[in-house]
């Protein structure tokens, strides 16, 4: 068996390599975040099935379970970083050549980093932990969204630093709350001391860990500093912000509400925040004739669309929204770097100068096209059965209230297929000005692109592949009962 | 007198939690918005001091004979804090990198003034 602890320590220790490779070559420094991935998706794959067996908890520096910090290698923590791995993995291939230009090094060292964190936050079981893995990740984003150095990039990394610390600030005072109330950083210990602690200082401890980790997880209306960083960021950081960033953030959310405090009296107003996400979100980037911000704002309502299955707490929609979850990374992250040559090609990143890009970059427009209708829930795409899975979950509540939500959720589906096909029919159907001359993205972006795009459509085809995963996923985050006994024994 | 006496440290963090929260919220420049980020951290980190904090308490350290455990400070706030120093160091270095390079971009610091991105 491998030990889980290396997902974190074999990436964190390449990262601090990457400058040292530099030195001999820039290119070999461009290399070390897709394998340093790689291993990742790897090992996160082999160790999988144990997990689902029996979750994986690993005690670091040898002392029994309160007094150390303790990694839980679940089901769900695991297939997360799994994602990450993956996504990280294919947008790393795609960034040897598309980040061409600054501080090189630079870049690949804070971009493992991202990794580390975003790995490190879905496997960890200690909450202070929780806070110095979430510092990394927002830390190299913050870094990263003003890579290019441009006015556009600087401002929206200054408010996404200035947003992204406040928030911080309120998670670990709600820590300290934590602690202060029941003595034990552990996420099992809490989980079973909760329920002696009085309600009130609870839920205000609560409530300073939901709002400090829901400024990364861009539930609404903490969201304002989304929509400037996603555009302003190059596209390989648009898209792994995108799809791996906000998710991590979800997923902490999820964590902290369900098995730490397992507070489920707060989970209406969570799937009401969830539906007011998704709205917000989805007019919003209806509005856009930005395409870098539509996609952001586009993340937005997908982020709430997710938090609303997520908070239905029923074990299939929990599911179904974890299923979301991925068809909504797969998609972003192959939208993101199809519009990234776009882009680059056109010189805008306005939504007319991509007409004529459907003969222009054929096979990149095919890419978009397809992560586009998996985005808005067209079969046989990855996005139809996770889509499908939520609303039959909503449904099968039978309560008038959740018949009413889901009827806001599907309308907002259909407003995102409106400025979904909107682009798709500008990069097919309408000309551009200038004589269409074929001039399709270089190979190294292609590649990574299609991988991901075979992906959608497996998991559109074969979602008993993924179901199969989600369920014991689910019942991880639910069950708060067997977390604890997991961790404490 | 004595709610004074038990509270003061937390009236005291939560004081500057406030205060540090207020001058981001109202401050158009960009220097005392950082520094708002840096009083309401240094409040933060009183508070988790204080959470620990006995008064006339001593370091937890065994080698010393006759020592009751409810003498002896809490040590794992103490060595949060020292984790959430160095992170606040690490943000703030990082906000007055991108201070540096904005007021070159734009000839000012004024939030008002840097407005590039519109919806």
């Amino acid at each position: 068996m491998v030990n889980p602890v290396l997902l974190l320590a074999v990436p964190l220790g390449l990262a601090f390599c990457v400058p040292l490779f530099g030195m001999a070559s820039r290119r070999a420094a461009s290399f070390v975040p897709a394998i340093a991935a790689l291993f990742n998706v790897v090992v996160a794959i082999r160790l999988l099935p144990e997990a689902i067996e029996e979750p994986i908890v690993v005690c670091l520096g040898g002392f029994s379970a309160p007094f150390s910090i303790v990694l839980f290698a679940g089901p769900l923590g695991l297939l997360l970083a799994a994602l990450v791995a993956l996504a990280g993995f294919v947008i790393a291939i795609y960034a040897v050549r598309y980040i061409d230009t600054g501080a090189i090094t630079k870049y690949h060292t804070l971009y493992v980093l991202l990794l580390v964190g975003a790995t490190g936050v879905v496997l960890t079981g200690d909450i202070f932990n929780l806070f110095v893995f979430f510092e990394i990740l927002c830390i190299s984003s913050y870094a990263l969204v003003a890579y290019l150095g441009d006015r556009g990039g600087l401002e929206a990394s200054a408010k996404y630093l200035i947003q992204g610390a406040v928030g911080s600030g309120l998670l670990l005072l709600g820590i300290g709350m934590v602690y202060g109330l029941t003595g034990t950083l552990n996420m099992a210990g809490i989980a079973e001391r909760i329920g002696a602690v009085p309600s009130v200082p609870a839920l205000v401890s609560l409530a300073l860990i939901v709002v400090g980790l829901g400024v990364e997880a861009a539930i609404f209306p903490l969201n304002a500093w989304l929509p400037d960083a996603h555009s302003s960021a190059p596209s390989t950081i648009s898209a792994i912000l995108s799809g791996i960033a906000i998710e991590v953030g979800l997923y902490a959310v999820a964590r902290m509400v369900f098995t730490v405090f397992g507070a489920t009296d707060m989970l209406f107003f969570l799937v009401f925040l969830g539906v007011l996400t998704v709205l917000v979100g989805e007019l919003c980037a209806l509005a856009q004739s930005n395409i870098k911000r539509m996609l952001a704002y586009s993340s937005i309502g997908q982020i709430g669309l997710i938090l609303f299955a997520v908070s239905l707490a029923s074990s299939e929609a929990v599911a179904g929204g974890l299923f979301q979850l991925i068809s909504h990374t797969l998609s972003k992250v192959v939208l993101f770097l199809a519009v990234g040559y776009m882009i680059l090609r056109s010189g805008s990143k306005e939504i007319s100068s991509l007409e004529g890009m459907g003969q222009q970059m054929p096979l990149t427009s095919l890419a978009f096209a397809v992560a586009a209708f998996s985005l808005v829930g067209l079969p046989p795409f990855a996005g139809f059965p996770s889509k499908f899975m939520i609303v039959r979950a909503a449904v099968a509540e039978q309560e008038v209230i959740f018949l009413v939500l889901v009827a806001v959720v599907l309308v907002a589906t259909v407003i995102e297929g409106a400025y979904f096909f909107r682009v798709v029919q500008s990069l097919y159907f309408k000309r551009g000005e200038k004589q269409a001359v074929r001039q399709e993205a270089p190979s190294s972006a292609l590649i990574p692109i299609f991988v991901v795009v075979v992906l959608i459509i497996v998991f559109g085809f074969y979602p008993d592949a993924v179901v199969r995963v989600l369920e014991p996923a689910a019942s991880d985050l639910v069950r708060s009962t067997d977390y604890i006994r997991s961790v404490l024994g | 007198m004595s709610f004074l006496q038990d509270y003061a440290y937390y009236i005291g963090a939560f004081g500057l939690v406030f205060i540090g929260l207020l001058i981001v919220l109202v401050q158009h420049n960009l220097i005392k918005v950082i520094i708002g980020v840096s009083i309401f951290d240094t409040g933060i980190n009183l508070f988790l001091i204080a959470v620990g904090y006995i008064r006339n308490g001593t370091a937890p350290i065994f080698s010393r004979a006759g020592l009751e455990p409810g003498a002896m400070v809490d040590p794992v706030p103490q060595a949060l804090v020292l984790t959430s120093i160095v992170i606040g160091v690490a943000v703030l270095a990082l906000a007055l990198g991108i201070a540096v390079r904005l007021y070159r971009e734009y000839g000012t610091l004024d939030l008002r003034k840097i407005r590039e991105l519109r919806w």
